[in-house]
């Protein structure tokens, strides 16, 4: 049995490992924590990189931990959505945190740094888990590490607006882990099973007796994991805890983390509800208006925004919108728009958020309205920025076209072209707060600190390039990507 | 009908896009060097869009599929007569341009980001005009306005800003209700290539949203009522060879694009049947008298010449929703006319506003004797927008009203007429007082020539000359073509 066999337990077991060992190094080899954070997730990386060549070869296959067989057991359940997402998780956190050792340096105290990487750690292995994991209550073990993961890299600026905001999101994360227990605990009730599989066989034979539980468990899913993916309306704590958190951390929680929720409630709807239950309540369409209204909303708020980091963090509520819209459509396009939509954005925002934290890094200011002529002193990440913006806007050759087109063509398929419209309207209000700031940044006189800005590092100005290669390498070629999203897709809707 | 595959589209397009990057890196460098690249691109994209005319003469058309983007979604090209046609004329008028600035922006600024901005807009028109398929017209016309709002801005004055700020927003709004009709052709058709077969065959609802959404989309390029707003505002704050271009050739690609909607996505008789073309009837007639009656009321030169522009624009509407052979043919024929006409009014506005910095009407007084040249030609092309014979907006209009009578709508001539009247209204004062006018008490004073380098009146001379030939001469290349690819596309584009 080689090491291969296990790169799925070992995807999340290295990194937790590397987690604990950060506080050592910390303090008697300050100098490894960087490497070994790098290395720690650069393994995940070739780990999942590996499972996905596996799974492209050879398809899906399951992992049993400690090879005890379910029910008892344990299972990981690589599949195509698993191996998609351990790779965006992967890729960008890698980025993110090579950005990060810079950038944290100036934003933390020194002695919290050690923690920073812990933290980061355990967050990671926390959301590989959660889309890897065919086990109810393991998901629900690696929710709960998330949600204090993510509540740990906000909290730890000890900035009082942060302090304020991680103390909201605990709050509220911890109603949505109640629910989630509550749900989880229902399902339990009427089937005896906790593993996907098993729950997802016996529940089309009890749904006659106990409807109501699980009608109930699946409201408390949506309400739990809808709170933790900030579906609307129930994002009020994103915009505080994602615009005041460092910038790595804002990026790797706007671009993945509540992305993973997304892909938890995917395979709920999906892989253990019966498709029958899904007809005997407006599940679908409530997820439909709440995307709409998350949309609409979300971009009305972030125009309105003068903190640019807020304005991000309110734009990630109309993306995530996005993300629910395709999964509420029921159609293969859309659901590969969906899907889809998880990786650009995943690439878009961690960009857009990395290059306004480079900002100010080396201006101090975060104001969108002292930003003009940013583009000619600050060149990449400004470009970086308009990248990002571009392809928010859903302009072709940028991969936010590419989840758009889809999208759309999605809701056409099933003859709802309202919701193509929605899209169209979202995109012309990301335009109207997207593009102006580009515009100022590029003709403008530059003033103040934005005139002789400090010079960047090679670490921020790298990750910036790499996910700027990025948003046009899969705007030019998408199907480097679709390959396994529609994979993932069809295999969803049970066409494979 | 032959098709033939050929890499010469591909050059077309690639080749300045390349210059662009090599303008970019020598201007660092050496200024001159700059200047001659971007006239050499302009003139070796000319050469090389003439190098197809016995291609296309031959009746062939060129396809060719450069990759795949997405299932049954290429980026491909495919060159026609129509297209061919339109790449030859912009590209020979980016040549007139590219030459005309040589001195007029020597004393601008940013001229290290007006050439590459220049050029790159020259490629994606390139790439509007040779498109294979709805989806890379698409991609390039996106490409085309969003790039050419660097040439809107270029002054950076608050009220360039100011429009630069409406032209995005109505860029934008274009670019989604294209990217809404595309996507609804595709779901109908499963394709959106381009060629002899149409798209939608069958009327539904859904087939009439991605027509208004065309109408939209291209529309608003086309400065088409109500969606011109954005047009009086950006042309005359740009550069005036920008203004040249964006009036002369930039419009032309929202024309282009509803003449490929008519005649590839529905077909003109679908489009008849369904009387869609009224919807567009109406807006042409309402473009052509808006922007003719609102051009009188404009006091600043390039305002009311880009207020014309609107007025022009609606003929060219107007030929596209009568649909017989001869407005057809009067409708392209437009185009060429159009372009050449507005080029020539744009850049002598531009020789008159780098001379003496007067922009307002009002002031112009006299000025026939100052710069005599200019104003000749700009009087050439002022008589032909009224309509006068010989020059070739008489033969458009000419042309443009006999297919209305073939239609059996005598009205349409009847709008021509008042237009032309109107025309004449804000055009004449301009000229008489040019070189009647002047400022009282001075009439005897000798008045100096000072005219703009040769540089800026060569293109002004053959831009005006050409308005005269192409309407003197009874068989002329613009003409020919259009006659062609009229034919071409009402024998259902094949």
């Amino acid at each position: 049995m080689s090491i291969v066999n296990h790169f799925p337990v070992l995807a999340v077991v290295v990194l937790l490992l590397f987690a604990y060992l950060m506080p050592l190094l910390m303090r008697w080899r300050k100098e490894w924590c960087v490497p070994a954070t790098l290395g720690a997730i650069g393994f995940s990386l070739i780990a999942s990189l590996y499972m996905m060549w596996q799974v492209m070869t050879t398809g899906p296959f399951m992992y049993q931990m400690g090879s005890w067989a379910p029910p008892w057991g344990i299972e990981f359940s690589i599949d195509y959505l698993a191996v998609f997402a351990t790779m965006t998780i992967t890729i960008v956190g890698l980025i993110v945190i090579y950005y990060g050792t810079q950038d944290l340096l100036h934003e933390l105290k020194e002695q919290v740094m050690g923690w920073y990487y812990t933290l980061y750690l355990l967050l990671m292995a926390s959301m590989i888990g959660m889309v890897l994991t065919n086990d109810l209550f393991n998901m629900f073990v690696f929710v709960e590490i998330c949600a204090i993961a993510s509540c740990g890299i906000i909290s730890i600026k000890e900035s009082r607006e942060c302090i304020e905001a991680a103390f909201k999101y605990l709050v509220l994360s911890a109603v949505g882990s109640g629910c989630l227990l509550l749900a989880i605990a229902m399902i339990y009730m009427v089937t005896g099973h906790l593993n996907f599989t098993y729950v997802a066989q016996a529940l089309p034979q009890v749904m006659d007796l106990y409807p109501l539980n699980i009608l109930v468990s699946l409201a408390l899913f949506l309400v739990g994991l809808g709170v933790k993916a900030a579906l609307f309306p129930l994002h009020v704590w994103l915009p505080d805890a994602h615009s005041s958190a460092p910038s790595p951390s804002s990026a790797v929680l706007s671009g993945l983390v509540i992305k993973v929720y997304a892909i938890a409630m995917i395979k709920l709807l999906y892989k253990v509800y019966p498709p029958e239950l899904l007809g005997m309540a407006p599940i679908m369409n409530m997820i439909l208006w709440m995307a709409t209204l998350a949309i609409i909303i979300g971009s009305m708020f972030a125009i309105v925004q003068d903190d640019i980091k807020k304005m991000l963090a309110y734009s990630s509520i109309a993306q995530i919108g996005y993300v629910f819209l395709g999964v509420g459509l029921m159609s293969e396009s859309a659901l590969q728009g969906g899907i889809l939509h998880i990786f650009n954005h995943a690439i878009m925002k961690s960009m857009l958020f990395l290059s306004a934290g480079a900002i100010i890094y080396a201006t101090g200011t975060r104001k969108l309205s002292d930003l003009k002529g940013i583009g000619i002193t600050l060149p990449v990440p400004t470009i970086a920025f308009s990248l990002g913006a571009f392809a928010m806007v859903g302009i072709p050759i940028t991969n936010g076209f590419i989840s758009k087109w889809y999208l759309a063509l999605g809701s056409l398929d099933v003859g709802r072209p309202f919701f193509a419209a929605v899209i169209l309207v979202s995109s012309l209000l990301n335009g109207i707060y997207y593009l102006p700031i580009v515009v100022n940044a590029f003709f403008g006189e530059p003033e103040g600190a934005v005139a002789e800005p400090r010079p960047l590092p090679r670490q921020m100005v790298v990750s910036l390039i790499l996910l700027g290669s990025g948003v046009i390498l899969f705007g030019v070629f998408p199907s480097l990507i679709l390959g396994v999203v529609s994979k993932a897709a069809q295999s969803l809707l049970g066409l494979l | 009908m032959r098709f033939t595959s050929s890499f010469l589209p591909v050059w077309i397009v690639m080749f300045p896009m390349v210059m662009t990057a090599v303008i970019y890196y020598v201007e660092q460098h050496s200024e001159k060097m700059r200047n001659a690249l971007a006239v050499g691109t302009s003139l070796v994209t000319f050469l090389s869009v003439a190098a197809l005319y016995p291609y296309i003469m031959a009746g062939n058309i060129i396809e060719y599929k450069m990759f795949q983007l997405l299932p049954s979604l290429d980026i491909s090209f495919r060159v026609d007569i129509l297209s061919f046609s339109l790449a030859l004329l912009s590209s020979f008028i980016w040549m007139m341009v590219a030459i005309y600035s040589l001195d007029y922006m020597c004393k601008e600024h940013g001229c290290n980001r007006y050439y590459p901005v220049l050029i790159i807009t020259l490629a994606s028109c390139m790439g509007i005009f040779m498109a294979g398929d709805l989806f890379t017209l698409f991609v390039f016309f996106e490409l085309m306005s969003l790039i050419s709002y660097v040439l809107v801005v270029h002054e950076e004055t608050v009220e360039a800003l100011r429009a630069g700020y409406k032209y995005l927003i109505m860029t934008i709004i274009g670019g989604l209700a294209l990217f809404f009709g595309i996507i609804i052709t595709f779901e109908l058709a499963g394709t959106v290539t381009l060629s002899g077969a149409t798209l939608i065959k069958e009327p539904s609802t859904l087939a009439f949203f991605a027509f208004i959404s065309f109408l939209i989309g291209f529309g608003m390029k086309a400065g088409m009522f109500p969606l011109h707003v954005w047009l009086p505002d950006a042309h005359p704050v740009a550069p005036s060879p920008a203004s040249a271009l964006l009036s002369g050739i930039m419009l032309k690609t929202g024309a282009y694009g509803l003449l490929r909607v008519i005649f590839h996505v529905f077909g003109f008789e679908f489009m008849q049947r369904e009387g869609w073309t009224v919807i567009l009837a109406v807006v042409a007639v309402i473009t052509i008298l808006l922007g003719s009656a609102v051009a009188i009321t404009q006091d600043d030169l390039k305002r009311r010449l880009a207020y014309s522009s609107i007025g022009q624009m609606g003929y060219i509407l107007l030929g596209m929703s009568i649909l017989t052979e001869r407005a057809l043919i009067g409708n392209i024929f437009h185009i060429f006319s159009h372009a050449f006409m507005k080029s020539t009014l744009f850049l002598c506005a531009g020789a008159i506003i780098l001379k003496t910095g007067k922009r307002s009407i009002k002031e112009l007084g006299g000025i026939g004797k100052q710069m005599p040249f200019t104003m000749f030609a700009f009087t050439l092309a002022a008589l032909a927008m009224i309509g006068i014979p010989p020059f070739n907006g008489f033969l458009s209009k000419w042309t443009l009203s006999l297919g209305a009578m073939d239609a059996g709508v005598p009205f349409y001539v009847l709008v021509l007429l008042l237009s032309s009247l109107l025309n004449g209204l804000y055009y004449l004062p301009i000229i008489i007082s040019a070189f009647f006018g002047g400022e009282p008490g001075h009439e005897h004073d000798h008045v100096k020539v000072n005219e703009a380098g040769y540089k800026m009146l060569i293109p002004i001379a053959i831009l005006a000359v050409s308005c005269l030939l192409f309407g003197l001469l009874p068989t002329n290349l613009p003409f020919d073509l259009s006659r062609v690819a009229a034919e071409f596309l009402l024998r259902g584009g094949q």
